[in-house]
Protein backbone atom coordinates (compact mmCIF):
# COMPACT_ATOMS: atom_id res chain seq x y z
CA UNK A 1 0.00 0.00 0.00
CA UNK A 2 0.97 3.26 -0.79
CA UNK A 3 1.35 4.78 2.39
CA UNK A 4 3.97 6.45 4.02
CA UNK A 5 3.18 6.61 7.74
CA UNK A 6 2.48 2.52 7.74
CA UNK A 7 5.74 1.83 6.16
CA UNK A 8 8.34 0.10 8.04
CA UNK A 9 5.50 0.33 11.51
CA UNK A 10 4.99 -3.94 11.28
CA UNK A 11 7.78 -6.27 11.16
CA UNK A 12 8.51 -9.56 10.63
CA UNK A 13 9.74 -11.15 14.00
CA UNK A 14 9.71 -15.30 13.89
CA UNK A 15 10.00 -17.62 11.43
CA UNK A 16 9.83 -21.58 10.95
CA UNK A 17 9.02 -24.05 8.79
CA UNK A 18 9.53 -28.03 8.05
CA UNK A 19 12.52 -29.80 6.34
CA UNK A 20 11.34 -29.97 2.69
CA UNK A 21 13.49 -32.85 1.28
CA UNK A 22 13.01 -35.06 4.44
CA UNK A 23 9.46 -35.03 4.13
CA UNK A 24 9.83 -35.21 0.20
CA UNK A 25 11.94 -38.72 0.73
CA UNK A 26 9.01 -40.15 2.98
CA UNK A 27 5.88 -39.18 1.91
CA UNK A 28 3.04 -40.38 4.05
CA UNK A 29 -0.93 -40.60 2.98
CA UNK A 30 -1.35 -40.04 6.59
CA UNK A 31 0.56 -36.73 7.13
CA UNK A 32 -1.56 -34.19 7.44
CA UNK A 33 -1.48 -29.52 6.69
CA UNK A 34 -2.55 -29.78 10.12
CA UNK A 35 0.49 -31.07 12.13
CA UNK A 36 3.08 -29.32 9.48
CA UNK A 37 1.84 -26.28 10.27
CA UNK A 38 1.42 -26.76 14.07
CA UNK A 39 5.45 -27.94 13.41
CA UNK A 40 6.23 -24.32 11.87
CA UNK A 41 3.66 -22.23 14.18
CA UNK A 42 5.70 -23.87 17.15
CA UNK A 43 9.27 -22.88 15.25
CA UNK A 44 8.20 -19.35 14.43
CA UNK A 45 7.24 -18.47 17.83
CA UNK A 46 10.33 -20.22 19.29
CA UNK A 47 12.12 -17.78 16.60
CA UNK A 48 10.49 -15.19 17.89
CA UNK A 49 11.55 -15.24 21.26
CA UNK A 50 7.78 -15.27 22.47
CA UNK A 51 5.30 -17.37 24.64
CA UNK A 52 2.93 -19.00 22.62
CA UNK A 53 -0.01 -17.21 24.99
CA UNK A 54 1.15 -13.80 23.43
CA UNK A 55 -0.17 -14.83 20.12
CA UNK A 56 -3.90 -13.11 19.54
CA UNK A 57 -4.05 -13.20 15.68
CA UNK A 58 -4.03 -16.19 13.53
CA UNK A 59 -3.69 -16.31 9.60
CA UNK A 60 -4.21 -19.93 8.29
CA UNK A 61 -3.64 -20.78 4.77
CA UNK A 62 -4.18 -24.02 2.91
CA UNK A 63 -5.94 -26.07 4.85
CA UNK A 64 -9.82 -27.20 4.29
CA UNK A 65 -10.85 -25.43 7.60
CA UNK A 66 -9.26 -23.25 9.75
CA UNK A 67 -10.35 -24.74 13.86
CA UNK A 68 -8.01 -28.12 13.60
CA UNK A 69 -5.33 -26.39 13.55
CA UNK A 70 -6.28 -24.36 16.10
CA UNK A 71 -7.55 -27.31 18.33
CA UNK A 72 -3.71 -28.72 17.83
CA UNK A 73 -2.23 -25.28 18.52
CA UNK A 74 -4.19 -24.30 21.40
CA UNK A 75 -4.77 -20.68 19.54
CA UNK A 76 -8.42 -20.92 20.75
CA UNK A 77 -8.96 -18.02 22.15
CA UNK A 78 -7.23 -15.53 19.45
CA UNK A 79 -8.83 -11.81 18.49
CA UNK A 80 -8.26 -11.98 15.16
CA UNK A 81 -8.56 -14.96 12.38
CA UNK A 82 -8.67 -14.89 9.01
CA UNK A 83 -8.44 -18.00 6.43
CA UNK A 84 -7.04 -18.19 3.60
CA UNK A 85 -7.53 -20.69 0.40
CA UNK A 86 -4.74 -22.97 -0.72
CA UNK A 87 -3.21 -20.77 -3.37
CA UNK A 88 -0.37 -19.24 -4.01
CA UNK A 89 -1.07 -15.97 -4.71
CA UNK A 90 -2.70 -15.36 -1.15
CA UNK A 91 0.85 -15.36 0.15
CA UNK A 92 1.18 -11.43 -0.47
CA UNK A 93 -2.33 -10.54 0.72
CA UNK A 94 -2.13 -12.37 3.89
CA UNK A 95 1.43 -10.54 5.06
CA UNK A 96 -1.13 -7.26 3.76
CA UNK A 97 -3.62 -8.26 6.30
CA UNK A 98 -1.16 -9.86 9.22
CA UNK A 99 0.45 -6.10 9.07
CA UNK A 100 -2.63 -4.48 8.69
CA UNK A 101 -4.17 -6.09 11.83
CA UNK A 102 -1.02 -5.48 14.21
CA UNK A 103 -1.10 -1.61 12.76
CA UNK A 104 -4.16 -1.17 13.96
CA UNK A 105 -4.00 -3.28 16.94
CA UNK A 106 -6.60 -5.77 16.15
CA UNK A 107 -4.22 -8.04 17.53
CA UNK A 108 -0.72 -7.78 19.17
CA UNK A 109 1.20 -11.14 17.57
CA UNK A 110 -0.41 -12.10 14.50
CA UNK A 111 1.02 -16.00 13.38
CA UNK A 112 0.62 -17.15 10.07
CA UNK A 113 1.15 -20.13 7.97
CA UNK A 114 1.08 -21.69 4.79
CA UNK A 115 0.80 -25.68 4.61
CA UNK A 116 0.31 -28.15 1.94
CA UNK A 117 0.63 -32.07 1.62
CA UNK A 118 0.68 -31.94 -2.00
CA UNK A 119 2.31 -34.94 -2.64
CA UNK A 120 1.51 -36.74 0.46
CA UNK A 121 -2.27 -36.52 -0.50
CA UNK A 122 -1.32 -36.81 -4.59
CA UNK A 123 -2.28 -33.97 -5.82
CA UNK A 124 -1.48 -33.63 -10.14
CA UNK A 125 -2.24 -30.15 -10.75
CA UNK A 126 -4.03 -29.85 -13.83
CA UNK A 127 -5.44 -32.97 -13.86
CA UNK A 128 -8.49 -31.79 -12.51
CA UNK A 129 -11.06 -30.21 -14.38
CA UNK A 130 -11.27 -26.68 -14.53
CA UNK A 131 -14.11 -25.52 -16.64
CA UNK A 132 -14.11 -21.79 -15.74
CA UNK A 133 -11.72 -21.12 -18.53
CA UNK A 134 -13.65 -23.04 -21.05
CA UNK A 135 -10.66 -24.70 -21.73
CA UNK A 136 -10.06 -28.23 -20.76
CA UNK A 137 -12.38 -29.68 -23.37
CA UNK A 138 -9.03 -28.56 -25.69
CA UNK A 139 -7.05 -30.62 -23.50
CA UNK A 140 -5.65 -27.18 -21.89
CA UNK A 141 -4.51 -29.13 -18.87
CA UNK A 142 -2.08 -27.51 -16.23
CA UNK A 143 -1.15 -23.92 -14.95
CA UNK A 144 2.54 -24.19 -16.27
CA UNK A 145 0.71 -24.84 -20.00
CA UNK A 146 -0.57 -21.44 -19.93
CA UNK A 147 2.74 -19.94 -18.87
CA UNK A 148 4.12 -21.97 -21.52
CA UNK A 149 1.39 -20.13 -24.30
CA UNK A 150 2.64 -17.26 -22.86
CA UNK A 151 6.41 -18.04 -23.37
CA UNK A 152 5.50 -18.67 -27.11
CA UNK A 153 4.23 -15.33 -27.33
CA UNK A 154 6.82 -13.49 -25.83
CA UNK A 155 9.32 -15.17 -27.98
CA UNK A 156 6.94 -14.28 -30.93
CA UNK A 157 6.99 -10.57 -29.85
CA UNK A 158 10.77 -10.37 -28.07
CA UNK A 159 12.99 -13.33 -29.88
CA UNK A 160 14.95 -15.45 -27.06
CA UNK A 161 15.83 -18.94 -27.23
CA UNK A 162 14.43 -22.04 -24.66
CA UNK A 163 18.60 -22.43 -23.69
CA UNK A 164 18.43 -18.73 -22.33
CA UNK A 165 14.91 -19.36 -20.15
CA UNK A 166 17.06 -22.53 -18.64
CA UNK A 167 19.40 -19.97 -16.93
CA UNK A 168 17.21 -18.75 -14.38
CA UNK A 169 16.28 -22.81 -13.20
CA UNK A 170 20.43 -23.41 -13.24
CA UNK A 171 20.82 -20.18 -10.97
CA UNK A 172 18.34 -21.13 -8.57
CA UNK A 173 19.31 -24.60 -8.53
CA UNK A 174 22.48 -23.97 -7.52
CA UNK A 175 21.40 -21.97 -4.14
CA UNK A 176 19.54 -24.55 -3.68
CA UNK A 177 22.60 -26.57 -3.34
CA UNK A 178 23.42 -24.29 -0.40
CA UNK A 179 20.14 -24.46 1.81
CA UNK A 180 20.03 -27.22 4.21
CA UNK A 181 16.57 -28.89 3.74
CA UNK A 182 15.99 -28.24 -0.11
CA UNK A 183 14.77 -30.68 -1.69
CA UNK A 184 16.56 -30.47 -4.96
CA UNK A 185 20.05 -30.78 -4.18
CA UNK A 186 22.02 -32.54 -7.04
CA UNK A 187 24.08 -30.24 -9.40
CA UNK A 188 22.30 -28.71 -13.06
CA UNK A 189 23.91 -27.57 -16.07
CA UNK A 190 21.92 -25.79 -18.34
CA UNK A 191 22.58 -29.11 -20.36
CA UNK A 192 20.91 -31.19 -17.62
CA UNK A 193 17.95 -28.42 -18.20
CA UNK A 194 17.41 -28.91 -21.78
CA UNK A 195 18.24 -32.52 -21.59
CA UNK A 196 14.82 -32.90 -19.45
CA UNK A 197 11.40 -33.50 -21.28
CA UNK A 198 9.11 -30.82 -22.33
CA UNK A 199 5.82 -30.88 -20.26
CA UNK A 200 4.10 -27.97 -22.12
CA UNK A 201 7.08 -27.37 -25.15
CA UNK A 202 8.21 -24.76 -25.27
CA UNK A 203 8.46 -25.38 -20.99
CA UNK A 204 10.52 -28.05 -19.46
CA UNK A 205 10.34 -30.31 -16.26
CA UNK A 206 12.83 -27.45 -15.02
CA UNK A 207 10.80 -24.47 -15.52
CA UNK A 208 8.43 -26.07 -13.24
CA UNK A 209 8.23 -25.66 -9.51
CA UNK A 210 8.37 -28.75 -7.27
CA UNK A 211 5.08 -30.31 -5.78
CA UNK A 212 5.84 -31.42 -1.96
CA UNK A 213 4.70 -31.11 1.41
CA UNK A 214 5.25 -28.52 4.09
CA UNK A 215 4.62 -25.65 5.94
CA UNK A 216 5.99 -22.33 6.78
CA UNK A 217 4.67 -19.78 9.65
CA UNK A 218 6.03 -16.34 10.25
CA UNK A 219 5.16 -13.99 13.17
CA UNK A 220 4.26 -10.50 12.73
CA UNK A 221 4.04 -7.63 14.94
CA UNK A 222 4.51 -3.65 15.33
CA UNK A 223 8.03 -2.74 14.99
CA UNK A 224 8.41 -1.07 18.07
CA UNK A 225 7.75 -4.74 19.58
CA UNK A 226 9.90 -6.41 17.15
CA UNK A 227 12.75 -4.26 18.78
CA UNK A 228 12.28 -6.11 21.95
CA UNK A 229 12.41 -9.44 20.39
CA UNK A 230 15.16 -12.18 19.85
CA UNK A 231 16.02 -11.35 16.55
CA UNK A 232 16.83 -8.10 14.42
CA UNK A 233 13.36 -6.87 13.12
CA UNK A 234 12.91 -7.18 9.42
CA UNK A 235 10.56 -4.62 8.69
CA UNK A 236 7.83 -4.78 5.99
CA UNK A 237 8.27 -1.64 4.16
CA UNK A 238 5.40 -2.34 1.99
CA UNK A 239 2.94 -4.35 0.32
CA UNK A 240 0.74 -4.21 -2.78
CA UNK A 241 -1.63 -6.15 -4.70
CA UNK A 242 -3.18 -5.65 -7.95
CA UNK A 243 -5.71 -8.24 -9.50
CA UNK A 244 -5.00 -9.50 -13.10
CA UNK A 245 -8.19 -11.80 -12.88
CA UNK A 246 -8.50 -12.99 -16.70
CA UNK A 247 -10.19 -15.73 -18.58
CA UNK A 248 -7.45 -16.65 -19.65
CA UNK A 249 -4.28 -16.84 -17.59
CA UNK A 250 -1.33 -15.17 -18.73
CA UNK A 251 -1.86 -11.35 -18.98
CA UNK A 252 -1.51 -10.31 -22.88
CA UNK A 253 1.36 -7.95 -21.74
CA UNK A 254 2.87 -10.67 -19.66
CA UNK A 255 1.62 -8.80 -16.04
CA UNK A 256 3.65 -5.29 -17.39
CA UNK A 257 0.97 -3.31 -15.97
CA UNK A 258 0.37 -5.13 -12.95
CA UNK A 259 3.81 -4.88 -11.88
CA UNK A 260 4.31 -1.16 -12.77
CA UNK A 261 1.19 -0.86 -10.41
CA UNK A 262 2.98 -2.61 -7.72
CA UNK A 263 6.25 -0.97 -8.50
CA UNK A 264 4.57 2.53 -7.68
CA UNK A 265 2.85 1.24 -4.57
CA UNK A 266 5.85 0.14 -2.67
CA UNK A 267 9.02 2.11 -4.31
CA UNK A 268 7.69 5.67 -4.71
CA UNK A 269 6.57 6.19 -0.98
CA UNK A 270 9.98 5.59 -0.12
CA UNK A 271 12.09 6.99 -2.84
CA UNK A 272 13.29 3.33 -3.21
CA UNK A 273 14.41 2.30 -6.80
CA UNK A 274 15.50 -0.95 -8.21
CA UNK A 275 18.91 -0.15 -7.36
CA UNK A 276 18.40 -0.12 -3.81
CA UNK A 277 17.40 -4.00 -4.13
CA UNK A 278 19.67 -6.63 -2.91
CA UNK A 279 18.16 -9.84 -3.60
CA UNK A 280 14.69 -11.39 -5.18
CA UNK A 281 12.79 -13.59 -3.39
CA UNK A 282 9.97 -14.29 -6.04
CA UNK A 283 7.03 -16.56 -6.73
CA UNK A 284 8.93 -19.15 -9.08
CA UNK A 285 5.94 -21.36 -10.24
CA UNK A 286 7.71 -21.22 -13.40
CA UNK A 287 10.41 -19.79 -14.65
CA UNK A 288 9.28 -17.79 -16.93
CA UNK A 289 7.34 -15.65 -14.26
CA UNK A 290 10.83 -14.29 -12.77
CA UNK A 291 11.73 -13.41 -16.09
CA UNK A 292 8.28 -11.21 -16.38
CA UNK A 293 8.92 -9.71 -13.08
CA UNK A 294 12.29 -8.37 -13.86
CA UNK A 295 11.13 -6.76 -16.72
CA UNK A 296 7.88 -5.69 -15.07
CA UNK A 297 10.11 -3.87 -12.06
CA UNK A 298 12.03 -2.84 -14.55
CA UNK A 299 15.29 -4.52 -13.46
CA UNK A 300 15.84 -5.17 -16.78
CA UNK A 301 14.61 -3.76 -20.14
CA UNK A 302 11.88 -4.89 -21.80
CA UNK A 303 12.17 -7.80 -23.82
CA UNK A 304 15.87 -8.57 -23.18
CA UNK A 305 15.21 -9.96 -20.15
CA UNK A 306 16.73 -13.49 -21.08
CA UNK A 307 19.93 -11.63 -22.33
CA UNK A 308 19.52 -9.70 -18.97
CA UNK A 309 19.83 -13.34 -16.87
CA UNK A 310 22.95 -14.75 -18.41
CA UNK A 311 26.43 -15.12 -17.01
CA UNK A 312 25.65 -15.49 -13.39
CA UNK A 313 23.85 -11.91 -13.11
CA UNK A 314 21.20 -13.78 -11.01
CA UNK A 315 22.69 -15.94 -8.59
CA UNK A 316 24.43 -15.95 -5.71
CA UNK A 317 27.93 -13.27 -5.83
CA UNK A 318 26.19 -11.75 -8.82
CA UNK A 319 24.51 -8.17 -9.07
CA UNK A 320 21.19 -9.24 -8.00
CA UNK A 321 20.59 -13.03 -6.65
CA UNK A 322 17.38 -14.34 -6.99
CA UNK A 323 16.20 -17.21 -5.12
CA UNK A 324 18.96 -17.76 -2.71
CA UNK A 325 17.15 -20.49 -0.56
CA UNK A 326 16.13 -22.43 -4.29
CA UNK A 327 12.89 -20.86 -4.82
CA UNK A 328 10.01 -23.20 -5.67
CA UNK A 329 11.83 -24.81 -8.72
CA UNK A 330 13.98 -26.20 -6.45
CA UNK A 331 13.77 -26.00 -2.31
CA UNK A 332 10.05 -26.35 -1.98
CA UNK A 333 6.71 -25.18 -3.51
CA UNK A 334 5.45 -23.29 -0.54
CA UNK A 335 4.03 -20.74 -2.50
CA UNK A 336 5.88 -17.57 -1.60
CA UNK A 337 5.94 -18.44 2.38
CA UNK A 338 9.26 -19.58 1.85
CA UNK A 339 11.05 -17.33 0.07
CA UNK A 340 9.67 -14.83 2.22
CA UNK A 341 11.35 -17.23 5.31
CA UNK A 342 14.71 -16.74 2.98
CA UNK A 343 14.13 -12.81 2.70
CA UNK A 344 14.15 -12.92 6.82
CA UNK A 345 17.36 -14.78 6.51
CA UNK A 346 19.15 -13.01 4.71
CA UNK A 347 17.68 -9.48 5.93
CA UNK A 348 18.91 -10.79 9.42
CA UNK A 349 22.22 -11.37 8.27
CA UNK A 350 21.37 -15.00 9.15
CA UNK A 351 21.57 -17.00 5.77
CA UNK A 352 25.23 -18.45 6.30
CA UNK A 353 26.72 -19.59 2.88
CA UNK A 354 24.10 -17.87 1.09
CA UNK A 355 24.62 -14.53 2.92
CA UNK A 356 24.40 -11.53 0.35
CA UNK A 357 26.80 -8.57 1.84
CA UNK A 358 25.05 -5.77 3.71
CA UNK A 359 21.43 -6.81 2.39
CA UNK A 360 19.23 -4.23 3.20
CA UNK A 361 16.25 -4.90 0.95
CA UNK A 362 14.38 -7.65 -0.02
CA UNK A 363 11.43 -7.59 -2.62
CA UNK A 364 8.98 -10.08 -3.38
CA UNK A 365 6.67 -10.72 -6.20
CA UNK A 366 3.72 -13.34 -7.58
CA UNK A 367 2.67 -13.10 -10.93
CA UNK A 368 -0.57 -14.91 -11.00
CA UNK A 369 -4.10 -14.31 -11.50
CA UNK A 370 -3.94 -12.04 -8.10
CA UNK A 371 -0.80 -10.24 -8.39
CA UNK A 372 0.76 -9.56 -5.29
CA UNK A 373 4.03 -8.17 -4.24
CA UNK A 374 6.21 -7.05 -0.86
CA UNK A 375 9.42 -5.46 0.53
CA UNK A 376 11.13 -6.17 2.94
CA UNK A 377 13.87 -4.61 4.97
CA UNK A 378 16.55 -4.49 7.95
CA UNK A 379 15.67 -2.18 10.79
CA UNK A 380 16.50 1.52 10.72
CA UNK A 381 16.01 2.28 7.27
CA UNK A 382 12.82 4.00 7.49
CA UNK B 1 -17.13 -31.65 -17.33
CA UNK B 2 -16.69 -35.66 -18.24
CA UNK B 3 -16.91 -37.86 -21.77
CA UNK B 4 -20.29 -38.73 -22.80
CA UNK B 5 -22.05 -41.16 -24.79
CA UNK B 6 -21.24 -41.39 -28.28
CA UNK B 7 -17.88 -43.01 -28.15
CA UNK B 8 -16.55 -39.29 -27.64
CA UNK B 9 -13.99 -39.72 -24.24
CA UNK B 10 -12.28 -36.94 -23.64
CA UNK B 11 -14.16 -33.91 -21.57
CA UNK B 12 -17.25 -32.19 -22.47
CA UNK B 13 -18.58 -28.80 -21.28
CA UNK B 14 -21.24 -28.69 -18.47
CA UNK B 15 -24.10 -26.97 -19.96
CA UNK B 16 -25.45 -24.34 -17.76
CA UNK B 17 -28.26 -21.96 -17.36
CA UNK B 18 -25.63 -19.09 -18.64
CA UNK B 19 -24.04 -20.58 -21.74
CA UNK B 20 -27.21 -23.20 -22.73
CA UNK B 21 -28.17 -20.78 -26.26
CA UNK B 22 -24.06 -20.51 -26.70
CA UNK B 23 -23.61 -24.45 -27.35
CA UNK B 24 -27.37 -25.14 -28.38
CA UNK B 25 -25.77 -22.27 -31.44
CA UNK B 26 -22.38 -23.85 -31.82
CA UNK B 27 -24.63 -27.35 -32.10
CA UNK B 28 -26.44 -25.37 -35.64
CA UNK B 29 -22.69 -24.89 -36.63
CA UNK B 30 -23.05 -21.01 -35.95
CA UNK B 31 -20.42 -19.01 -33.56
CA UNK B 32 -22.37 -16.42 -31.25
CA UNK B 33 -21.04 -14.80 -28.41
CA UNK B 34 -22.96 -12.70 -26.11
CA UNK B 35 -23.93 -8.98 -26.34
CA UNK B 36 -25.09 -6.54 -23.77
CA UNK B 37 -28.15 -4.45 -25.33
CA UNK B 38 -27.49 -2.12 -23.15
CA UNK B 39 -23.98 -0.69 -24.41
CA UNK B 40 -22.80 -3.19 -26.82
CA UNK B 41 -20.03 -5.24 -25.35
CA UNK B 42 -19.29 -8.30 -26.59
CA UNK B 43 -18.01 -10.95 -24.30
CA UNK B 44 -17.06 -14.63 -23.57
CA UNK B 45 -17.22 -17.19 -21.97
CA UNK B 46 -20.90 -16.38 -21.83
CA UNK B 47 -22.01 -15.05 -18.68
CA UNK B 48 -25.39 -14.06 -18.21
CA UNK B 49 -24.55 -10.27 -17.37
CA UNK B 50 -22.35 -7.78 -19.14
CA UNK B 51 -19.39 -7.66 -17.16
CA UNK B 52 -18.85 -3.91 -18.65
CA UNK B 53 -22.01 -2.46 -17.66
CA UNK B 54 -23.75 -5.22 -15.22
CA UNK B 55 -26.85 -5.41 -17.28
CA UNK B 56 -28.47 -8.47 -17.52
CA UNK B 57 -30.32 -7.19 -20.78
CA UNK B 58 -28.02 -10.13 -23.14
CA UNK B 59 -28.34 -10.34 -26.62
CA UNK B 60 -26.13 -12.85 -28.87
CA UNK B 61 -24.41 -11.70 -32.12
CA UNK B 62 -23.03 -14.01 -35.02
CA UNK B 63 -19.21 -14.18 -33.96
CA UNK B 64 -17.29 -13.66 -37.45
CA UNK B 65 -15.05 -16.93 -36.43
CA UNK B 66 -11.87 -14.44 -37.48
CA UNK B 67 -9.17 -14.60 -35.28
CA UNK B 68 -5.06 -14.53 -34.97
CA UNK B 69 -3.23 -17.10 -32.96
CA UNK B 70 -2.18 -15.25 -29.49
CA UNK B 71 -0.30 -18.18 -28.26
CA UNK B 72 0.30 -21.61 -28.33
CA UNK B 73 1.98 -24.84 -26.54
CA UNK B 74 2.03 -28.06 -27.16
CA UNK B 75 1.29 -30.37 -24.53
CA UNK B 76 3.41 -33.27 -24.37
CA UNK B 77 2.32 -35.08 -20.83
CA UNK B 78 -0.63 -37.04 -20.70
CA UNK B 79 -2.71 -34.84 -17.87
CA UNK B 80 -5.91 -36.03 -19.37
CA UNK B 81 -6.17 -39.66 -20.29
CA UNK B 82 -8.73 -38.90 -22.75
CA UNK B 83 -6.16 -36.86 -24.63
CA UNK B 84 -3.41 -39.36 -24.59
CA UNK B 85 -3.73 -41.07 -27.99
CA UNK B 86 -3.13 -37.27 -29.11
CA UNK B 87 0.08 -36.35 -28.12
CA UNK B 88 1.74 -34.62 -28.35
CA UNK B 89 -1.09 -32.09 -29.05
CA UNK B 90 -1.60 -28.22 -29.55
CA UNK B 91 -4.07 -26.23 -27.59
CA UNK B 92 -4.18 -21.89 -28.86
CA UNK B 93 -5.34 -18.70 -27.26
CA UNK B 94 -7.34 -17.23 -29.93
CA UNK B 95 -7.80 -13.46 -30.31
CA UNK B 96 -11.29 -12.76 -31.72
CA UNK B 97 -12.22 -10.10 -34.35
CA UNK B 98 -14.79 -9.21 -31.54
CA UNK B 99 -12.17 -9.09 -28.66
CA UNK B 100 -13.13 -11.66 -26.85
CA UNK B 101 -10.15 -14.69 -26.56
CA UNK B 102 -10.90 -18.27 -26.79
CA UNK B 103 -9.17 -21.49 -25.86
CA UNK B 104 -9.06 -24.04 -28.80
CA UNK B 105 -6.96 -26.80 -31.02
CA UNK B 106 -5.67 -25.73 -34.34
CA UNK B 107 -6.74 -28.42 -36.90
CA UNK B 108 -5.02 -28.61 -40.69
CA UNK B 109 -1.47 -27.55 -39.47
CA UNK B 110 1.40 -29.60 -37.95
CA UNK B 111 2.21 -28.61 -34.58
CA UNK B 112 5.98 -27.25 -36.06
CA UNK B 113 3.98 -24.42 -38.24
CA UNK B 114 1.94 -23.19 -35.44
CA UNK B 115 3.05 -19.52 -35.26
CA UNK B 116 1.72 -16.24 -32.87
CA UNK B 117 -0.31 -14.12 -35.14
CA UNK B 118 -1.32 -16.75 -37.57
CA UNK B 119 -4.91 -15.78 -38.89
CA UNK B 120 -7.42 -18.78 -38.63
CA UNK B 121 -10.86 -19.46 -38.95
CA UNK B 122 -13.39 -21.18 -37.04
CA UNK B 123 -14.47 -25.06 -37.45
CA UNK B 124 -17.12 -27.26 -35.95
CA UNK B 125 -16.73 -30.47 -35.05
CA UNK B 126 -19.11 -32.50 -33.79
CA UNK B 127 -18.40 -34.38 -30.49
CA UNK B 128 -21.77 -35.89 -29.28
CA UNK B 129 -25.33 -35.62 -30.40
CA UNK B 130 -25.57 -32.80 -28.12
CA UNK B 131 -22.22 -30.98 -28.01
CA UNK B 132 -20.25 -29.38 -31.15
CA UNK B 133 -17.06 -27.94 -30.30
CA UNK B 134 -15.52 -24.96 -32.01
CA UNK B 135 -11.99 -25.23 -33.23
CA UNK B 136 -9.91 -23.58 -35.61
CA UNK B 137 -7.81 -23.96 -38.84
CA UNK B 138 -5.50 -21.56 -40.73
CA UNK B 139 -7.16 -19.18 -42.75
Amino acid sequence: MSDREFAGKTAIVGIGGSDFARLYRTPDPERTGEALATEAIAAAIADAGLEKSQIDGLITGGLPHYEPVAYRTGLTDVRFVVDYPQAGRMCAMALMHAATAVHHGLADYVVLFNSVAFRSQGVKFGAQPQGLLYDTIYGMASPGAQYSMGFTRYQAEYGGTEEQLGAIPVAIRSHARMMPGAIMQAEMTIDDYLAARYIAEPLRLFDYCLVNDGAVAYVVTTAERARDLAHPPVLIAGTAGRANFREWYVDLGFWDEACRSMKADLFDPLGVTTDDIDCLQVYDNFSVSVLWGLEGFGFAPKGQGLEWVQNGRIALGGELPVNTSGGMLSESYLQGWNQHAEAVRQLRGQAGDRQIPDCDWSLYWCLSALPGATLLCRDGLL
Amino acid sequence: MSGGGDGYLKPLPTVTHEDREFWAAAREHRFVLPKCQACGHVWFPPYASCPACLSFDRGWTEASGRGTVWGFTIMRQPYIPSFEPELPYNVVLVELEEGPMVYSNLIGIDNADIACGLPVEAVFEDATDEITLIKFRPV
